[in-house]
């Protein structure tokens, strides 16, 4: 057993060699070529500077709008009656199945000059195109991050009763609110900031829509920009700097947080009684309000802008009826868009049978001391931005994987791993430490034990990771515009070179096509979960961290 | 509809008192109920889960706004028709069942927490909450967090809190629920001492019959949501109103057999043959014919009178010795002090008290 174990831990630590050391080592030899003076020359250019600048000034904005307003939304939905938190939830989160790319360009579409909004009330968002635009776009999906993290930091750690002996000991409502209910949320508020703020800083598809029509860059955009251009060795390994600058500013928001975090105390599981029907009150109806309004905003107004204008015939005319046609759509397909939807959804599937299995990996057969730091650098693995990350591909891999999808896949399993590895690692912390035992005793070889015993209650966990990074994988567009070449498009690649080319009806199209399956699906699982009054993507807590 | 008007005038408030009191919507959680407790009294508020127990404390306590009914704690109305006091205003010290310590606050810190919010400096409320833990030989835990103390430990950091308050009105939910015998009886000496001390009222919920007949002035049986049976320890559980309230306060043996009337307070029983005259009680409305016959496991003798039955099963349970029998009248618990002192077979028993109730 012993031997077999230390296998396993060699072949994990192997591939999380391959998948994630490998391209963080080229970007570090590159950078290291002119030595430190190259280094501080490269961080010193003016561009660089402000993409720098910006990036943090970005993450930060939004860690804070979405930390602060996911926090007191959950906490004023999810103390209601149980029955009337999965609709607050579903809008809130229901931005997380839009990729980052369509949200942007519909955003840009409703809100912007000559867009629906201008068009029906003359208003626009001032702002839009720059880093208002941007950190409005991005707080959409910080926002249900906080909001996912405070709802299973309540379910596992803020038992009723804690606030209830508060309010009993004399505090009123802010001071259990400060008191008792913020310092019991801490953990996970801490790890949903830390989430929020890696997105945000690795974000590319919002500030490439939004940020550069105004010549507003980021260290992703600037990354791309120039690739894209490839102005000789020095712009390279000036790039090169910046991604790994961009890996370092992340994972210095983040280290330190991942070990503070593993000191302090875990609570219980409290076993919550249900809670006893109460009457809806204003407050209540107030914030459905507020939720609502919300949703339309964020995502009900730019989402119809897309769809009318994937049906409208032309970027001028009104989207009425008398002007609908499907042009948009034919146009869209014209040039090989169907070759690179079907080749990224064979990618995603890929990715999402890999993940999980690799995941499983760490899991399951990685244990004792390798677990802990597997998992982390699995982790960190996904914080490292996307730009950097496929850069160090590409010098790490580019030699022998160029021109072929399967640099694509490499960044997919790299940067989705962790997301397989979570959901399959919770499954099996929660088996009962007795049941392979028992299995044995009743007389199973262990063969069999684990297959009967130990496999079909992982097969949920899987199948929710495998669906999760397929999702990902699908909309990935930060990497893909890296990483691939003549023949290799993946199909959010070519809805961006479609909508850098202008054409707006076109792009609409495929962005819907991109879109509707995965909402779709969503939404079916959604009903499914509220027929069978389970949530497990909140309830167990797998987006905490 | 008199305790709609009996917001008291001339004597000393009840300490809490509940008229036509409903919560829960749909099915409600708590439906009518009237209730008071008087200064000084602990009630003992009896009832399986789901009777209603917690709601009743957490409506007392204002966690839930009742749907009807009206609430007064010391004369003044907390919760009633457009009026719901908050919970931090009712001067209420309560002991929750999980303990709902705070696993981010020290114990001093715990029990200096209601002192702090009365307006105490942060020196103050240590200094209080140092001197509760003396009293209460917690002291030396005073720097532990809640995950460093065992179960008892953690609900007498509990009880210390819910003193600091220096309520008048204490609410028990389940205190003892998940503790061993030791600890329970432990916990209870504590209550009792400090209730004794400071003439406060205390409701206390539990499931344990044994514990709500020992620690009780007075024990209310909930059921279903509504008031069963109120009374002193000892008379619920001689002369319970109905089935349900009998088997909820200890165990109950229930026999069918022909009865009658024989003089003030006297019942004939005819079991197998065998004639017995036994004194009894019968609960209104008048029996019919056919009335459920209670007999507790102590009003029943083994190896006296001429009652025909048969042992089946004898178990000892260590003070006491529990006889199942079989008699002709239906399956019959009989417990007696001591060590088992007749093994399985025919045996002749007496019966030295009765209680007649409407057949179920």
């Amino acid at each position: 057993m012993r031997a077999a174990a230390a296998a396993a831990a060699t072949v994990t630590a192997g591939l999380i060699g391959a998948l994630v050391v490998v391209p963080l080592e080229s970007l570090g030899r590159i950078a290291a070529e002119d030595g430190l003076t190259g280094i501080a020359r490269a961080l010193s250019a003016p561009a660089s500077r402000v993409a720098i600048l910006h990036t943090v000034a970005i993450a930060t904005a939004v860690t804070v709008l979405a930390v602060t307003a996911g926090t007191a939304l959950a906490l004023a939905v999810e103390r209601r009656p149980a029955r009337s938190r999965l609709l607050p939830r579903l809008l809130v989160a229901g931005p997380l199945v839009i990729p980052e790319f369509v949200l942007g360009f519909a955003w840009s579409q409703a809100y912007g000059p000559a867009g629906l909004s201008d068009r029906v009330t003359g208003l626009t968002m001032p702002g839009l195109f720059g880093p208002a635009g941007i950190i409005a776009v991005l707080t959409v999906y910080g926002l249900p991050l906080a909001y996912l993290a405070v709802t299973a930091g309540l379910a596992a750690r803020a038992d009723p009763a804690l606030e209830r002996a508060a309010r009993a000991a004399g505090a009123g409502g802010w001071a259990t609110l400060r008191t008792v209910t913020l310092p019991l949320l801490r953990v996970p508020l801490l790890g949903a900031a830390a989430l929020v703020f890696v997105t945000a800083a690795g974000s590319f598809a919002v500030p490439q829509v939004l940020g550069t029509p105004a010549g507003f860059g980021t260290m992703s955009t600037l990354i791309y920009s120039d690739l894209a251009l490839s102005a000789g060795p020095a712009a390279f390994t000036e790039l090169v700097v910046l991604a790994l600058a961009m890996v370092a500013l992340v994972l210095l928001a983040l280290g330190p947080l991942d070990l503070w975090l593993a000191r302090l105390p875990r609570a219980a599981r409290p076993e919550t009684p249900p809670a006893v029907a109460a009457p809806r009150t204003a407050g209540d109806r107030i914030v459905m309000v507020i939720v609502w309004g919300y949703a339309i905003l964020a995502a009900g107004i730019p989402m119809l802008t897309l769809i009318l204008t994937a049906l409208t015939r032309g970027p001028g005319l009104a989207p009425v009826p008398a002007n609908w046609t499907l042009a948009n759509f034919r146009s869209g397909f014209s040039d090989g868009a169907g070759a690179a939807l079907a080749r990224s959804a064979g990618l995603a599937l890929a990715a999402a049978v890999a993940a999980p299995a690799l995941g499983g990996l760490v899991a399951g057969l990685a244990r004792g001391r390798w677990r802990g730091p597997l998992a982390t650098v699995v982790t960190l693995a996904y914080a490292v931005p996307g730009s950097a990350l496929a850069v160090g591909i590409i010098i790490g891999y580019g030699r022998w994987l160029d021109g072929s999808a399967l640099i694509i896949l490499v960044a997919y399993v790299a940067k989705f791993w962790v997301f397989g590895h979570r959901p399959v690692q919770a499954a099996l912390d929660r088996l009962p430490p007795g049941q392979t035992r028992a299995a044995r005793l009743s007389g199973a070889r262990p063969g069999t034990a684990v297959r009967t015993v130990v496999l079909p209650p992982l097969t949920v966990a899987a199948a929710t990771a495998a669906g999760l990074v397929f999702v990902l994988a699908f909309h990935e567009l930060t990497m893909s515009t890296i990483l691939y070449g003549p023949g290799t498009e993946t199909f959010a690649v070519v809805i961006m070179n479609q909508q850098d080319l202008g054409g707006v009806g076109a792009t609409a199209a495929l962005a819907l096509v991109l879109t509707v399956p995965v909402v779709t699906v969503a939404a079916v699982a959604a009903w499914l979960a509220r027929r069978t009054a389970v949530f497990p993507g909140i309830q167990n807590g797998s987006w905490s961290s | 509809m008199v305790l709609l008007t009996a917001a008291p005038v001339l004597r000393v408030p009840d300490a809490v008192a509940c008229a036509g009191l409903s919560v829960g919507y749909g099915r409600p959680a708590l439906a009518g109920l009237d209730l008071a407790v008087t200064p000084g009294e602990t009630l003992a508020l009896l009832g399986s889960s789901g009777s209603g127990k917690t709601t009743l404390l957490n409506a007392i306590a204002g966690f839930a706004a009742p749907l009807a009914g009206r609430i007064w704690l010391a004369g003044e109305l907390v919760s009633g028709p457009g009026r719901l006091v908050p919970p931090e205003r009712r001067r209420i010290g309560m002991v929750f069942q999980d303990h709902a310590l705070w696993p981010h606050l020290s114990v001093l810190d715990t029990v200096a927490y209601p002192l702090r919010r009365s307006g105490a400096s942060r020196a103050a409320a240590r200094r209080g909450a140092q001197v509760i833990l003396e009293q209460m030989s917690l002291g030396p835990l005073a720097g532990r967090r809640p995950g460093q103390l065992s179960g008892g430990e953690q609900q007498r950091v509990g009880l210390a809190r819910a003193l600091a308050a220096t309520p008048g009105l204490y609410l028990f939910d389940e205190p003892t629920a998940h503790l061993d015998a030791n600890l329970r009886a432990q916990i209870l000496d504590e209550v009792a001492r400090r209730r004794a001390a400071d003439g406060a009222a205390a409701i206390y919920a539990t499931h344990n019959a044994t514990e709500a007949l020992a620690i009780a002035d007075r024990v209310a049986v909930l059921h279903s949501g509504r008031l069963a049976q109120a009374g002193p320890p000892a008379e619920v559980y001689s002369a319970p109103d109905d089935l349900t309230v009998a088997r909820l306060t200890g165990p109950v043996s229930v026999l069918g057999a022909p009865v009658r009337p024989a003089g003030p307070g006297q019942y004939a029983i005819g079991i197998g043959g065998a004639r017995a005259t036994v004194p009894g009680t019968a609960a209104k409305p008048a029996d019919p014919a056919g009335p459920a016959i209670l007999v507790r496991p102590d009003w029943a003798r083994l190896g006296e009178g001429d009652l025909p039955g048969s042992v089946t099963e004898v178990r000892f349970r260590g003070p006491h010795t529990d006889y199942h029998l079989t008699t002709p009248a239906g399956p019959l618990l009989i417990r007696e002090p001591g060590p088992p002192r007749a093994g399985p077979g025919p045996a002749c028993w007496s019966l030295e008290r009765l209680r007649l109730l409407p057949p179920a």
